[in-house]
Order: structure tokens, then sequence, then C-alpha cells
């Protein structure tokens, strides 16, 4: 009757329930908790994706905010630039009930559905009603949830067209108005410069967001939309979409799988003619050692005839999540990121064109000239639904509309199939009118 | 004297689960924890944007039954499985007996060799992803360039975004990736076969061939098994390399059961739904697994016999 569990030394006179009960007590073991941080300043955590442009000209302006706000330190957590996981990242850490971060740039198609789950403060305060007229009045409505503001505008964006001026010129083209001219001049140049590795147009057809942004601007430039009115009609506008590809072949195949980079980096390599993309391409294209510095036009985006043209509004806000550490030198903080001065800093030094249209003036107009240029498209972005179903919406749109662009269906079956699972989704044949931003019961 | 020696044998045991214990309940909660809990979820409507939790029994079964996108989501999971398997079990083969004859004919295992033949499966999935989307690319890529300068094709061939070559462009990755995989196990198999086996067969006049399919191919088949185990099992489950690739387009062509179920789990947060979608993977994986199980257990019930 040997208590031992091993009958070889020296195991053997260890008994077997210290040895357990050893086991046990290793597994309770943890790390202590690591030491406090500095007391007497505050740091708060500001979350955003990768900045597109010099990501020094970001940390000195948020210099400029610490020696203005004396005790409180900022630093900054870079996420991917993809937005798609960005969105990953909040939703999971927010719905996990977490915030180990002050503030945050949120999408402006996120912001309806961050609200609804409650994970945002409202900032009312923050944008007095008075100022909001200042503002683009898209990214306000966006950033609107049940008549309160849950998010501050920072940054806009609308889909431009770009245009190679040196080839325009060279065959005495104007940038087109409407599609059926952008084909046409495409063709005309394409022919005329007989080279196989020259695209006409490019856009970005990947299944993801980006595509359901192109293809809102085909259908609403025609009158027509994804998810409202005239079947039939709605299918006239992606016909397009697949028509560049296969019948006028201005469109290479291989955009089935382009993103903004994929056809920025064909664009800048001077292998397309005409781009559909956001405006963050412009000072990349003017870089010293750039293909085609100083032979890129920048033009609204075309409508079909007899309809006006319709880039879709982008952008990001800024909000802080309602678990916040800090939530007052957070509001404090995006005050001063949305203020005049920080806005025009930012348009200059990084990129981040401002959603205050009183600003488009001639300090901003003066050492971006081109900006005159991208202002109309601002003022005629549409927003996407405004609705916390967006991303759902979209996300069954976006392996329809990838499938017309391949030819797998016909957009007639597309329009058909996303409008009858965006019923089932929300119980109702179409999407809530804009000016309520609020979901179905 | 038996009593005792019994009744110790029983506490020996007893002392056996106690220890094991702390083990046992590991596994529990980090494997049938989280199983049953998913389980749990899919019978729930949960969309915490919303803020809706209800128990709603098995409408997302329901749903999942009538829905076009998961039936097209498992066409793709297993067309792509039963491709990329049985090339990877092939190419294995190739290479297995390779790394064995060089081996046996050098005496000295040639180190470089097996290195050059396993770098594919050490390099990270997304980072291998990423390479041959490069390879891919229809502009840049190297491929494209090959076939160019070889004359095999006029116009680029668009690996990705064509929905006929995109799936079969992340079955030829996964099977570079994976197939180092199975050719060292089937090695690791070989070796353990006496070679004395293979002096008789050639005194009684066997050819390769012969050896080949009468002695090497029956003994190696429980390592066989194991190999196709382990690759259903990752292939039916496979999402990094296709998301990195095309990301499920275009046009759903390349969409996984797994892409599936992380847009509708992470990027819709509809977490009822998601998980009746991964409790569906888990069970096409249980199910594939069984009946290798049973095969291999036929099969080695018919070698005692």
């Amino acid at each position: 009757m040997s208590l031992c569990l091993l009958r070889r030394w020296p195991a053997r006179c260890i008994p077997r329930w210290t040895v357990l009960a050893g086991l046990v007590l290793l597994c309770g073991c943890s790390p202590s908790d690591r030491a406090g941080l500095e007391p007497g300043i505050t740091t708060l955590v500001f979350k955003h994706g990768k900045v597109a442009g010099d990501p020094r000209a970001m940390a000195a302006i948020l210099r400029e905010f610490e020696s203005r706000h004396p005790g409180v330190q900022v630093r900054e957590e870079i996420l991917p630039s993809s937005s798609d996981q960005q969105h990953q990242f909040y939703a999971v850490t927010l719905e996990g009930k977490q915030a180990p971060f002050d503030l945050f740039a949120v999408d402006t198609v996120w912001v309806q559905e961050f609200a609804r789950a409650g994970w945002l403060r409202p900032l009312d305060d923050l944008l007095p009603s008075a100022d909001r007229d200042r503002y683009f009045p898209g990214p306000i409505q966006a950033a609107t949830f049940r008549g309160r503001l849950y998010a501050a505008p920072w940054y806009i964006d609308a889909g431009v067209l770009y245009y190679r001026r040196d080839l325009l010129d060279r065959y005495g083209f104007v940038p087109p108005r409407t599609w059926p001219e952008l084909v046409s001049m495409s063709r005309a140049i394409l022919d005329a410069e007989g080279d196989a590795r020259l695209a006409g147009f490019v856009w970005q057809g990947k299944q993801y967001e980006g595509l359901v942004c192109v293809a809102l601007e085909f259908l609403r430039s025609h009158g027509s939309d994804l998810w409202d009115g005239d079947e039939r009609e709605a299918a006239t506008a992606l016909q397009f979409m697949r028509d560049v590809i296969a019948k006028d072949r201005v469109t290479p195949s291989a955009m089935a799988t382009a993103d903004e980079e994929g056809t920025r980096h064909l664009f800048g390599a001077g292998r397309a003619i005409f781009m559909r993309n956001w405006p963050y391409a412009w000072t990349l294209f003017q870089q010293p050692d750039s293909a085609v510095r100083n032979r890129v036009g920048i033009a609204p985006l075309p409508a079909f005839p007899g309809y006006v043209n319709a880039p879709t509004l982008g952008g990001w806000t800024l909000a802080v999540p309602s678990r916040a550490a800090h939530p007052q030198e957070a509001a404090d903080l995006i005050r001063y990121l949305i203020s005049p001065e920080v806005q025009r800093r930012l348009a200059l030094e990084v990129g981040y064109k401002p959603v205050r249209s009183d600003l488009y003036d001639d300090a901003l107009f003066g050492p971006q000239p081109w900006l005159r240029d991208v202002l109309p498209a601002f003022l005629a972005a549409r927003p996407r639904p405004v609705t916390p179903y967006y991303l759902m919406i979209s996300q069954m749109a976006q392996p329809e509309l990838s499938a017309v662009v391949v030819g797998r269906k016909t957009p007639e079956a597309a329009i058909r199939s996303i409008r009858k699972q965006t019923a089932l989704l929300l119980g109702r044949s179409t999407i809530q009118p804009i000016s309520s931003p609020d979901e179905a019961t | 004297m038996t009593m005792l020696s019994a009744r110790t044998r029983l506490a020996d045991s007893t002392w056996g689960y106690l220890f094991a214990a702390p083990a046992l309940s590991l596994i529990g909660l980090l494997a049938l924890v989280p199983i049953l809990g998913a389980l749990w979820l899919s019978l729930h409507r949960r969309l915490p944007i919303f803020g809706i939790d209800e128990f709603v029994g098995t409408l997302n079964y329901a749903r999942l039954w009538s829905d076009e996108r998961f039936w097209a989501a498992t066409r793709t999971t297993l067309y792509f499985t039963g491709l990329s398997v049985t090339l990877e079990l092939g190419l294995g083969f190739v290479l297995a007996l390779l790394l064995s004859h060089m081996t046996s004919s050098t005496q000295v295992a040639p180190r470089w060799v097996q290195v050059v033949i396993v770098i594919p499966w050490a390099v990270p999935t997304v980072v291998s992803a990423q390479m041959w989307g490069w390879l891919y690319h229809s502009e840049y890529g190297l491929l494209n360039y090959l076939f160019a300068a070889g004359g095999i094709v006029s116009e680029p061939v668009d690996w990705l975004s064509d929905p006929t070559w995109a799936i079969h462009a992340a079955v030829l990755m996964d099977v570079w990736k994976t197939a180092p995989f199975a050719a060292l196990l089937l090695f690791a198999g070989m070796t353990a076969i006496p070679p004395d086996l293979y002096q008789a067969a050639r005194v009684d006049g066997a050819g390769a061939w012969a050896q080949f399919r009468l002695i090497t191919l029956p003994l190696l088949l429980p390592v066989v098994m194991i190999v196709l185990v382990f690759r259903t099992m990752d292939a039916v489950r496979v999402f990094d390399a296709v998301y990195v690739l095309t990301g499920g387009g275009p046009g759903n062509s390349t969409e996984t059961l797994s892409i599936y179920a992380y847009k509708v789990l992470f990027q819709t947060l509809q977490f009822g739904y998601g998980s009746t979608l991964a409790t569906a993977i888990f069970l096409i994986v249980a199910g594939l697994t069984a009946v290798y199980l049973l095969l291999l257990r036929r099969h080695l019930r018919g070698g005692s016999e």
C-alpha cells in the first residue's frame, strides 16, 4: 500500500496529494500587474487607420495640441489602412464592452451602426447647430442618429474622374461630361495610340465596399438606385459596368480584382487614360518620381445623358467610445482637430480634405489650386444609405455586383437578388428614406 | 493478496484520472466549451448592434437550408477540398519517393533537399498567399510574363479576376504550400518500412512498380489516412489562403464556407446565424473525418485478420 506514484526514487517519498496541490497552486499563479503610468499625466489613446500621406505631419499636429493642453499626452495607435479590418477591430473590441482608446476615426458609413449599438458618446455640444451650416451636408447627415450627433466630421471624400491631360490635349478632347463620351474618347485615343499596354478607363471592380461606391455612381448618374426605383432602369445603368469591359473593351477585365491602390498604380504608371478614384491619389501623382507628374487632370464624374452626376460620398469622422476613460479630454482633442486652422493644416500637409465648405477659399486654393476641380464633387456627393444596416446590405450587394462585372450574372438577376435579400433582411421592400436615419422596428 | 492488488490498481487509475484532470479540463475549456457555446449561439438570433438577443430554436438552420449562398459556398469548399487534397497527396507521394530514393542511395540524408521541400510549408499562409497574389497579377505577375515569353499565351491571363481561373489559382497555391506536409509524413512512413521486405521482393524478381504497389502502398495506408484526415480538415476550413488571394471574389466564385462565416460573423456581426454557419462547417469536417476513420479501422481489421 505505497503512497508513492512511481516505484523509483526520488518521487517515492513525495505524497501524491502534495504534487497535485502543487500543480493546482501553480495554475493559480499569474504575473503581477505592471506598474502604473506616470502620475498626473492623462494619456489619450487615438486610434485611426494608417495615414495615406505623411505621418509626421499628423504627429506634429498632435504635439501642438499637447503643448496647448499641459498634462495631456496623445498616443496614436495605428490600424491597417483596410477599412474592413478597422471595422472588424472596432466592432469586436466595442462589442466586448471594452474601450482601450479614447477617440477613434470612424468611416462615415459606420456611424449609424455604432451609434445604434450604443458604442458612441453623443457629441452634440461639440458642434453647435449654427456651426453645422458651415459643413457639407452629407457628413453631418451621416453622423446624426435619431436627432443627435454621434461623431464629428473630420475629412471628406468623393469619387472623382482623373484623366491624362496630355493624351486628351493631343487629340483635342476636353474632359467628358457623359459616360458614352468617356467611352468614345477612350476608344478613339486607344485606337490612335495603338499601345496594347494602355487602358481606357480603370475603376475599382473588386468584390468589396469600393465596388458598391462605383456601382452607385453609375446607377445614380442614371437616375436609378441599387435598392429603390425601377428595376429595369437600374439594370440598364448596371449593364454599362459590364459593357465597358466586354463590349466597348475600354476597361481591362483585370479590373474585376482592382481596388483603389491597384487602379492608382496602373494610372500612376501612365497605363490608363481615365480613372475613377478618390482625391487622395492626386498628391501621389505630383511626387517628383511620378511617371504622370503634371500630366494629370481632375474632373467631376460623368453622368448618363440627361442626368446629373452623382459621386459617392466618403470620408471619416471622429468619435468617442461610450466607455472611454477620458471623454472630456478626447472631446477637446476632437474640437482641436476639426477647428478651421487644423483642418487647413491637415489639407495642406496630410491631404485630408476639409469637411467645412467655408474653408474652400483662396488660402486653400492658393497652394492647392487643383482643389477647385474637386470642390464640385464634394458639393454633389451623395451618401450611401444612412442606416445602421448599411454594412449588411452592402455585404449582400458586393458579390452580386462583382458577378455582373465578371459576367457571371445579368444585371437584371443581380438587382433582383440584391433587392430580394435586402427585403428579407429588413422585412420591407425599400430602404428607409435617407431623411430619417432610423431603422424600422 | 489478489484483493489487495486489485484495490491498489483501482486507486492508481483514480489517481491517474486526478492527475489528468487539469489537462482534461483545459482541453475541455479550450475545445469543448467554445464548440458548445457556438452550438448554443446558433439557436439564437443575436445582433448586438440592434440589441437583439432572442432564442429562435432551429430557425437559423431553416434559413441555412434555403440559403443559396451557403450551398454555393459548400460546393466551392468541397470542390476546393477534393481537388487540392488529391493533388497534394499525389505530389506528396512523388516528393516522398524522391526523398526516400536519395536517402537510401547515398546513405546520407541530403539535408538541403529536405529543407527546400519543406520551405513552402514553413512560410506563413498569409505571406505565401500575398506572394502568389503577385505571381498571378495579370499585368506585372511573373506567371503571365513567363507564359508570354514562352509564347504559350498571346494575351495576359486574368488568373484572379476570371471566375473559372480564380478557384484553380487558389488550389494551385494550396497544393504548393501543403504538398510538403504530405511528403514529410509519407517519407517518415516509408523509412519505417523494413528494407528486407524490398530485398526479398527483389529476389523474387519484383520491379520498382510492383514493389511500390505491393509493399510501399499497403504498408503506408495508415499514414495516407492520416495525411488525408489532416489535409481534408484543413482544406474544408480553408480561410486565410483564399481570403488573402481573392477575398471570395469575383462574384463569390471563390467564397468558401469559412469566408462566408467570417463575413457574416465579423463584418456584419450576425452572431447567431454566423454560429450556425460555423456549426455547419464543424459538422461537415466531423462527418468527413468519421468516414476516414471508418475506412482506416476497416483496413486495419482487414490487415490483422
